[in-house]
């Protein structure tokens, strides 16, 4: 097992670890910083993955600022008190929680069947570029210009739509 | 004098082929303005356009018929097959639509035929046109008004020029449509509403044998093209140059007028086939196989002619023509008198060469209009509405056209319809302008004395009269009497007793038209003015409405050159008129054919004048025994009760033989109680409760119950996906499996 | 340079174990705040399959998809959570359970 493999298991059982908590911490204020856990886990596999720019991105946009506008409402909101004991689990919550598993079950066979998978491992050309700022700044500005700017809209659109929500009277 | 200008072509006959469709969408697109913006425009614009839209295709007309009068290809014989050829404009927009081997093309044409309708509707259209801006100055819906006016002349435009039956189809739809429409103009009396109804239903049940009628012809068309053994389709479909036209293509399909034709061409050929050539021999291929050529040709034309006997209001579909009067007077004159009810005739004379295949067709036409003839005739003596007496003279004389088709007397029933185009025009037109002048009066009983009042309408209508009546200087006596000439001299094979019978027939109709139509004159416009007149002195019509009056009298005195004998002489050293000679390159084919398929045998040609002796003595026997009757008999017995019998005679006639009541019962009725019974049980009981109200019950129900499932648990939904999303992963996992 | 010769398919079952994770949070989890943590979850799984896909074939677009599916999360959350502010002042709860006035 070589190292890189070795880093990759440490750091998706990180991740896995910081998810669960997630999902199970009874305190949102615990979720949340389980939540940043995980995206910088991600962040490190993503760099692994030769995605220099996304990491990038992964630790300034999510773990930077969406996780602080969630940290955010839950101290606006007063919601760190851990309410009542839970109730009993409903009916579709049993049968959500037991599809997902059977999604998770069903995934993990068909990956695992997955045998044309190409080894990787060798040197290739272009491999230094891969993944760098320039080559998907590059490709950003001049075949996904439109998308782009569409996202931009798209953006400002949700920012006054979120004001607009947000606000008591306007 | 240079002639050479009458010889040649004004205009460049294929920018002309090019441009045919603008004689159609002037019009329509007068009818588009007026009827969508007229109500802004105003009066004034709305009859400028309407005016000037046909007027524009009026000029077109003119030059396309001088293209094709004026070509000096007219009379060549190329001695290849022995077809006449005859040029003709023709121009194709490209295939409209395709249903498997049945294709139909948008294509007009304009030959010798459809220039002459061309004339007759563009040209009396105008005047029409023209005469109803000042008829329907009084009228808030005028825009309506001209919007439907233009839309019928681009309708009957569409088929007169239409060069394949499916389009003229579209035409012949179109200007049923307009002519509901206008009979219902003043809808809001309710009896003008029935009388469009009417005039539609009567029409439906002949287009329904129209479209029979086009379908078996498509049916018999392929079969020939497409059986083994025949010439091989290709040169069947190619154009084997018996029309010149500018633009050929090269597979018009089966309805194609010029396909029909080439199909007629080989019906009688082959004699080695028995003595009929093809018509005996059975159709090989396809739905009709068994049946033989000329007995499905021979249906055929009795079920178009069903369908021309609804249009152009023949027994025993001519009902709706009377009521059909209930529209404003322009319109009785422009669709119910000069051009919409001659499609019929139109349509037959289209289908000529292949008419004459069939004897039995031809003697039932000809029959049919005789009887119309003599029929429409006598219930005209007792109508005391002026509009009414022209109706029953305009079912009457298109029976005269009816029966020269029927005795293959083509070019007659063609100069027929031209020359009473313009007198009944005329006619139609001097009663709007006394309804004009009278306040709306119809009833001649209580008009009298026009003569001093509306010196140019009586004028007028006295010529168009004499024109009916068949008086010696009047077009209308050469058009009708060489109808009556060609019947006595006609020879049907097989059918040898019908020529003289409808000439008998028609000779005595000859003499009703020549009484109910004085009959009509001398009290409406002569004597003294009637007591019971609405108005105490009548005026006579602007300008506007009297121009077209005495343009269309003195066209009426005119186109006497076109059906008078002699003029020319045939090769043979045989006489022949101009309206012969001109329509030859259409009518010869048929003549051909004729003697070919030994269905319809010239006699010797006799002199006409002998017969002309007599129909003029019986025109003015009719009228001479009109005016003794109204002006000396019955004055002098005035204030006495007329005889029992004449009054029961009269009643009889008067109720217009109580053929309306005799439909009402046999028809009308039962087929309403048949549709009150189906509307209440399969209506109301089957699809209206049991189909509409339980699909709606049913699933009303299941509604309530699976509304349940609606939780509000936006959880509850994400589940719902999550199980969806599972389903989606195992199929595509077993369907990976199963590989 | 070499790329590390862990298998795609490595990567792509830590994404779908991220994915169910994120999916059986979204499920069964009543604080609207965590339903959208979970939501935040599933998205990095689906951007996981991109980046791994985008180095299995080199092909930087899957990095192009993982930027907008970023953006997208980024308006996804502002919007959301101005949602979950206008419930929790009209209602003063952000149980999904208590907000089921949507029913039958």
């Amino acid at each position: 097992m070589s190292t890189s493999q070795l880093v990759f298991f440490g750091l998706a059982f990180a991740t896995l670890f910081s998810a669960v908590l997630v999902i199970a911490a009874r305190n949102p204020i615990n979720s949340a910083m389980s939540l940043v856990a995980t995206f910088l886990f991600l962040a490190a596999i993503y760099a692994q993955l030769l995605a220099h720019t996304i990491a990038v991105l992964q630790v300034l946009v999510y773990a930077g600022a969406i996780m602080v506008l969630f940290l955010f409402v839950i101290m606006l909101l007063s919601l760190t008190h851990l309410g009542d004991p839970t109730p009993p689990p409903a009916l579709h919550q049993v049968v959500g929680g037991v599809a997902a598993v059977a999604v998770l079950a069903g995934l993990v066979v068909a990956i695992w069947r997955w045998h044309e998978m190409a080894p990787v491992g060798r040197a290739r050309e272009g491999l230094l570029r891969f993944g760098t700022l320039e080559q998907v700044g590059g490709l950003l500005y001049t075949r996904w210009l439109l998308p782009f700017e569409a996202v931009s809209l798209l953006l400002l659109v949700a920012m006054v739509g979120a004001v607009v929500v947000a606000k008591p009277r306007i | 004098m240079d002639t050479t200008w009458l010889t040649k072509a004004w205009a460049n006959p294929q920018a002309l082929s090019a441009n045919l469709w603008l004689i159609i969408a002037l019009p329509a697109f007068g009818a588009l303005v007026c009827g969508v913006f007229g109500r802004a425009l105003g009066r004034t614009y709305v009859n400028l356009v309407a005016c000037a839209s046909v007027l524009a295709s009026f000029c077109l007309s003119v030059f396309a018929f001088q293209a094709v009068a004026a070509d000096p290809s007219v009379i060549v014989t190329p001695a290849a097959n022995g077809v006449p050829m005859r040029f003709a404009l023709s121009g194709d927009w490209g295939v409209w639509f395709q249903a498997g081997s049945f294709s139909a093309h948008l294509g007009l044409w304009v030959d010798h035929l459809s220039a002459t309708m061309l004339m007759v509707v563009t040209g009396v259209g105008f005047l029409i046109h023209l005469y109803s801006t000042a008829y329907m100055e009084h009228d808030a819906g005028y825009w309506r008004f001209f919007a439907y006016l233009n839309l019928f002349m681009a309708s009957m435009l569409t088929l007169v020029l239409a060069d394949n039956l499916v389009l003229l189809f579209v035409g012949w739809e179109g200007v049923g449509l307009c002519s509901y429409l206008l009979i219902g103009f003043w809808y809001t009396d309710a009896a003008n509403a029935w009388a469009g109804r009417k005039a539609f239903i009567a029409n439906r049940v002949g287009d329904c044998a129209f479209l029979l009628a086009m379908m078996l012809l498509v049916l018999t068309v392929t079969a020939f093209a497409k059986a083994p053994g025949t010439e091989p389709p290709a040169v069947f479909f190619a154009q084997r140059r018996a029309v010149w036209t500018h633009a050929a293509t090269s597979e018009p399909g089966p309805l194609n007028f010029k396909v029909l034709e080439e199909f007629a061409q080989y019906m009688p050929a082959n004699l080695a086939m028995g003595s009929r050539g093809m018509l005996g021999t059975d159709i090989p291929i396809g739905p009709l196989a068994g049946h033989t050529y000329g007995h499905t040709l021979t249906l055929v034309f009795l079920l178009m002619l069903l369908g021309a006997a609804g249009k152009s209001a023949q027994l025993p579909l001519y009902v709706w023509l009377p009521d059909a009067m209930a529209g404003p007077t322009p319109v009785s004159a422009l669709i119910h008198a000069a051009t919409m009810v001659t499609a019929g005739v139109y349509l037959l004379c289209r289908m000529a060469p292949l008419l004459v295949m069939s004897p039995a067709a031809m003697a039932t036409v000809a029959v049919v209009g005789a009887l119309t003839a003599l029929y429409a005739a006598l219930i005209a003596f007792a109508q005391d509405d002026l509009k009414k007496v022209l109706a029953y003279s305009t079912i009457s004389q298109l029976g005269y056209m009816f029966l020269g088709v029927g005795v293959g007397f083509f070019w007659g029933a063609i100069l027929h319809l031209v020359t009473h185009a313009c007198f009944k025009g005329c006619l139609f037109l001097s009663a709007g302008s006394v309804m004009h002048g009278n306040d709306n009066e119809v009833n001649i009983k209580k008009l009298g004395g026009l003569r001093k009042e509306m010196p140019w309408t009586t004028a007028c209508f006295g010529i168009a009269t004499l024109a009916i009546t068949g008086i010696i200087p009047l077009s209308g006596f050469f058009s009708k009497d060489d109808i009556l000439h060609g019947a006595l001299h006609a020879r049907l094979v097989g059918y040898e007793w019908v020529g003289p019978t409808v000439f008998a027939i028609g000779s005595l109709g000859a003499l009703c038209t020549a009484f109910y139509m004085s009959r009509a004159y001398l009290l409406a416009f002569t004597g003294e003015r009637s007591k019971d007149a609405k108005v105490p002195h009548a005026h006579e019509s602007g300008w506007v409405i009297v121009a077209p009056l005495v343009i269309l009298a003195a066209l009426s005195i005119a186109l006497i050159s076109h059906g008078f004998p002699g003029l020319l002489k045939m090769p043979n050293g045989e006489p022949e008129t101009l309206m012969e000679a001109f329509l030859k390159p259409v009518f010869g084919v048929a003549d051909r054919l004729a003697i070919e398929a030994h269905s319809l045998l010239p006699e010797a040609e006799r002199s006409p004048w002998p017969g002309f002796g007599i129909a003029l003595l019986l025109a003015w026997a009719g009228g001479g025994a009109a005016w003794y009757l109204y002006k000396r008999v019955f004055p002098a017995r005035a204030g006495k009760p007329a005889p029992e019998v004449f009054a029961a005679v009269r009643a009889f006639t008067v109720h217009k033989f109580y053929v309306d009541e005799l439909y009402d019962a046999v028809l009308v009725r039962p087929i309403k109680l048949l549709s009150i019974g189906l509307f209440r049980v399969v209506d109301e009981g089957l699809i209206d409760t049991v189909l509409v109200g339980g699909t709606a019950w049913v699933t009303a129900r299941i509604g309530s119950l699976l509304r349940y499932l609606q939780t509000g648990d936006v959880q509850a939904y994400a589940a719902m996906m999550a199980v969806g999303l599972l389903a989606g992963v195992g199929y595509a996992i077993f369907e990976a499996l199963a590989k | 340079m070499q790329i590390s010769p862990v298998d795609t398919q490595n990567y792509l079952l830590l994404a779908a174990t991220l994915f169910c994770t994120g999916m059986l949070g979204v499920l069964v989890r009543r604080n609207a705040l965590v339903v959208f943590m979970s939501i935040e979850l599933m998205l990095n799984a689906a951007n996981l399959t991109f980046l791994a896909a985008a180095r299995e074939r080199l092909d930087a677009t899957g990095h192009l998809a993982a930027l907008f599916v970023i953006a997208v999360a980024a308006a996804e959350a502002a919007i959301g959570l101005a949602i979950v502010i206008a419930v929790f002042r009209n209602r003063g709860t952000v149980n999904v359970e208590d907000i089921r006035t949507m029913k039958y």
